[in-house]
């Protein structure tokens, strides 16, 4: 399939199964895409806040009825708070996945909460005194899970590596065991 | 950059750490503020109270010059940018500023257009949605309330008889105050809280990577270099300067380091042949 030179075949001439170094290659690059998945996150982050610094200004206003369904909207303080609170454990959260060493990536989840804390100000009518407050948390939030996966994915990769070398090597020395 | 130890344990914590203090800083500079703001607003609305009741026996005995002299004083204090009276069609009648009077209002600015966004104006309003913070034709920040003056029995049952039962509102003042001492307080306030956080800061991270650097990445980098060394072939090299946990590692390589040592000397001495070693005894 592309990946042995003609001469690394086996002694009797017949060619080594194909399907290992394919898979093993297919692997990594899973890993690396997967390893640069939190650039759309942290894009979208920087969209949404883009339209969030204008207090959402483009969009149409919602009809009275549907205000009236919503209710009054919490006040600053409880949003404020709220964001703290996630803020907080949202780190501690994250630090603790990345101290054991899980593979699990929640920038999404987490763009869905920034997003809500963005309406819930914008509704409420703080955007402007607290907008900073919720960018400052995105980024650091995202900026953290995005690490997390990323160093993930380069530790596995390494692995991945690692393994495909030591298979080279044993096939090399099957090969050649005279050398 | 992440390949490093030092850099893949101190960053997150940094960056944690660092965008914690930023968040908790922003929210609690934000909630000054508004408290700030709304001190003032009350404060603002007291002075405003004390004007209507200070002109309220001049009004009552329809006495123009001391009405006007009342608003023409306040009006000169330091701090206050404007001070004016107008009637239920938005006429200023009085004012701190003489060349206002006679004009009218606009309905639609800002602090006027919560009462009258409808086709009637509402008759009572909260104190907080009276306020309205604007940079005036000075370029000076103003924090304005409006009150309105209500109509009150001893008005309409007056000798005068000018104002009717019905009249709800007789008038509004509309006092404006500097917002600058407000905005020198604010900014000092952030100044003093953006120096708390970058000492908390550099106090925090700085010590971390200090301790961790001296109790940890350079033992690490000691024990490597030895390591490196001895699998160059350099095996006279010495380790030490370990301390801690880190100790018992040394101790292990250094073992390691002398069996090699002393199995290459064997090694050499075999090479040698039996001959050389007849010749030694």
């Amino acid at each position: 399939m592309g990946n042995h030179p003609p001469e690394s075949r086996r002694k009797d001439g017949s060619d080594y199964p194909q399907s290992t170094k394919p898979l093993e290659n297919d692997k990594i690059r899973r890993l690396r895409a997967r390893s640069s998945h939190f650039l759309y996150v942290i894009a979208l982050f920087i969209a949404m806040s883009i339209g969030a610094i204008r207090d959402f200004d483009f969009l149409p206003s919602l009809p009275p009825g549907i205000h009236d369904l919503l209710g009054k909207p919490p006040s600053a303080e409880m949003i404020s708070t709220a964001l703290l609170i996630y803020s907080f454990s949202a780190i501690i959260l994250i630090l603790s996945r990345m101290m054991s060493g899980s593979a699990s990536y929640g920038g999404f989840t987490q763009l869905a909460y920034l997003a809500g804390f963005y309406l819930f100000y914008h509704f409420s009518g703080a955007m402007e005194e607290n907008f900073w407050a919720v960018f400052a948390a995105g980024m650091t939030i995202l900026g953290l899970e995005s690490y997390q996966v990323w160093s993930w994915c380069r530790e596995e990769i390494r692995k991945e590596e690692e393994i495909s070398a030591e298979l080279d090597r044993k096939r090399r020395k099957d090969d050649n065991p005279d050398v | 950059m992440f390949r490093t130890l030092s850099a893949r344990a101190i960053v997150p914590v940094a960056v944690a750490v660092t965008g914690f203090v930023v968040i908790c800083c922003i929210l609690l500079y934000s909630v000054m503020k508004t408290d700030m703001i709304n001190d003032t607003t009350t404060h603002e609305t007291n002075l405003t109270d004390t004007v209507i009741k200070s002109t309220r026996y001049a009004m009552l005995k329809s006495d123009r010059e001391t009405l006007r002299n009342i608003i023409a004083n306040v009006g000169d204090q330091k701090g206050v940018e404007h001070l004016r009276i107008f009637n239920k069609k938005g006429l200023i009648m009085f004012s701190g500023d003489p060349r206002e009077v006679g004009r009218f209002v606009d309905k639609k600015s800002a602090g006027c257009i919560g009462c009258h966004a409808g086709p009637l104006a509402t008759a009572t309003i909260g104190s907080m949605e009276r306020v309205r913070r604007f940079v005036n034709e000075r370029g000076v920040a103003v924090i304005a309330i409006t009150a309105p003056i209500y109509n009150e029995p001893a008005c309409y049952t007056a000798q005068c008889h000018f104002h009717t039962a019905e009249q709800k509102i007789l008038g509004t003042l509309d006092i404006g105050l500097s917002a600058a001492p407000l905005l020198s307080t604010l900014a000092v306030m952030r100044g003093r809280m953006i120096i708390f956080s970058i000492m908390v800061l550099l106090l925090t991270v700085g010590g971390v990577a200090a301790l961790l650097r001296r109790q940890i990445f350079i033992p690490l980098r000691e024990i490597t270099e030895f390591t490196s060394d001895i699998n160059n072939g350099n095996l006279d090299r010495e380790l030490t300067g370990i301390s801690g946990e880190l100790s018992d590692l040394a101790d292990d390589i250094r073992a390691v380091a002398l069996q090699l040592r002393n199995a290459v000397e064997e090694i050499e001495e075999l090479k040698k042949g039996p001959g050389q070693t007849k010749e030694k005894t």
